[in-house]
């Protein structure tokens, strides 16, 4: 479904991403593990058009969206939960949840999967008069995973869910990851959180400066005696 | 007598609303300070003038001013203010002090140094009770004020379109993540900020009687003073320092008749402001 062939990035001098590939298929949850600053999050704005790549292609479903602009990548169903949430401050929830449906024009469609976003996120319709900013930062990840899903995306990518939460809001954050795949939706996953990002994925890639340095079903990521000294603190 | 007083601030400020709304809104959506904006108020005066003489209806006029000041307002956003996006706000700031002086020469070869007459029927007649008094035209900027108002927030809190322009205020590169295509609600966002600067010229112009090159100019930074006032990129904030500001200018002047250089009481305010309250009226940190 999402294919990418040996992108390059820069930013300035820096090279970021130095030749990734990696494939993600259709109902497949893969997570990309790595340290801070190792270009986790710039491979997924590389995905959804946010910055460009020197080298290297971007093909989903069979289209190759390397020069795309971001809004046209959205269109084809590519959705992205942002680093940081980035809700819309000065929007109110359901606003939020609208803007996330933008590409969805009919109206009574747009209603019915509020409706789903308010069931999936109960503290959301309770909040959904609420400006963004008056949510805790578990609920702006809530939010901000609800607005994703507004356009029914065909992929999603997920950049650091789990950072700065409360453990009780990593645990529901990642049960809510866990849903959504078993019914169907595919996901991309990038975390810093490696153990809980390998119980919940069907294949992993370890990213460490800019390279893809290992790559295997979570699984036996998770048994591999490298990842668990690096990523999943010792034994 | 004090009702009168508040009646001709509160028409004033309309127009200070009109003029400055299209700033702070370039402001929020761009960063860039559009000093060429008030340009494209005189621009819209001299449409609708032009345009008054040919076919002869104030209204017609009106709407020609201020179609006249939206094409250029999307020309002046596509052909230079788009291109330097990726510099240093510096340079479209340049640029648009460039374009505003170009702008006034342009109006002083192609209509003449000397002041025009706007001299329209506009067919809305006086409104008098007791001593209290509305000129025609005053009645026509306070209507034509809450309209164009009326229509501004249905449009920014009740279609898709709006939203998305709040949005790209906030931040334009979720925005697009939700396949909102930046570019065209940046022109749009122009389109609409010009049509208000194009039809204050047009009310000024008939307010005033008079349509000149440098009509601009008090504007320009009167209008910055404003939306400093308001907290930049503020929409209710503006339209509240616009009024604010166009009443302390009635007030100071006609009520207390203080000595006071008229012009200079937005700028009293905006340091006041900034001192106490550097986000702007309705602003939090």
């Amino acid at each position: 479904m999402l294919e990418v062939r040996g992108i390059e990035v820069s930013y300035g001098e820096f090279l970021a991403l130095r030749g990734i590939s990696f494939t993600v298929q259709e109902g497949e949850l893969v997570t990309i593990i790595g340290a801070n600053g190792a270009g986790k999050s710039t491979i997924l704005r590389a995905v959804m058009g946010l910055v460009k790549c020197r080298k290297g292609k971007i093909f989903f479903n069979e289209e190759d969206i390397t020069s795309s602009p971001t809004h046209h990548r959205a269109r084809l169903g590519i959705s992205l939960v942002p680093e940081g949430r980035k809700i819309f401050p000065d929007l109110t929830v359901a606003e939020n949840l609208f803007m996330g449906a933008y590409i969805q024009e009919d109206r009574r469609a747009v209603q019915s999967r509020m409706e789903e976003a308010f069931s999936l996120f109960p503290v959301l319709k309770e909040r959904q008069n609420q400006v963004g900013k008056t949510l805790s930062g578990g609920e702006q990840q809530m939010l901000a995973i609800a607005r994703a899903l507004m356009s029914r995306p065909r992929v999603i990518l997920m950049d650091e869910v789990s950072l700065g939460l409360m453990p009780i809001y990593v645990e529901e954050t990642f049960k809510v990851i866990e849903n959504l795949h078993r019914q169907g939706v595919t996901i991309l996953l990038v975390e810093q959180n490696a153990r809980k990002a390998l119980q919940a994925a069907n294949r992993g890639y370890v990213l460490e400066t800019g390279e893809i340095v290992l790559s295997d079903q979570a699984k036996k990521l998770a048994l591999n005696p490298q990842v668990k000294k690096a990523y999943l603190g010792g034994t | 007598m004090l009702w009168q007083q508040l009646a001709n601030g509160i028409a004033i400020g309309s127009v200070y609303a009109l003029i400055s709304l299209g700033l702070t809104m370039v402001y929020g959506i761009l960063r860039i300070l559009h000093v060429a904006h008030a340009g494209i108020y005189a621009l819209g005066a001299y449409v609708g003038l032009f345009s008054f003489r040919l076919i002869g209806n104030f209204w017609l006029s009106l709407i020609v001013g201020m179609a006249g000041a939206a094409i250029a307002g999307y020309f002046v956003e596509r052909l230079l203010y788009t291109p330097l996006l990726h510099l240093p706000r510096i340079a479209p700031l340049i640029v648009s002090i460039g374009l505003f002086t170009a702008l006034e020469e342009a109006f002083r070869i192609v209509a003449g140094p000397h002041t025009l007459a706007y001299n329209a029927r506009v067919g809305l007649g006086d409104l008098s009770i007791g001593s209290f008094h509305l000129t025609e035209t005053q009645i026509l900027i306070l209507l034509v004020t809450l309209a164009i108002l009326i229509f501004l927030w249905a449009f920014l809190t009740k279609t898709r379109t709006g939203l998305a322009m709040r949005a790209c205020a906030q931040d334009p590169e979720t925005t697009s993540s939700f396949g909102v295509n930046v570019s065209a609600i940046i022109a749009v966002n122009f389109l609409i900020g010009s049509a208000m600067a194009g039809a204050a010229g047009v009310l000024i112009g008939v307010y005033d009687n008079q349509v000149w090159p440098t009509m601009g100019s008090i504007p320009a930074y009167k209008a910055l003073a404003i939306v400093v006032l308001g907290g930049l990129g503020n929409i209710p904030g503006t339209v509240l320092a616009s009024i604010v500001v166009g009443l302390a200018e009635t007030f100071f002047i006609g009520v207390l008749a203080i000595p006071f250089p008229r012009d200079a009481v937005a700028f009293v305010a905006m340091i006041l402001v900034l001192m106490f309250k550097p986000y702007g009226l309705l602003g939090k940190a």
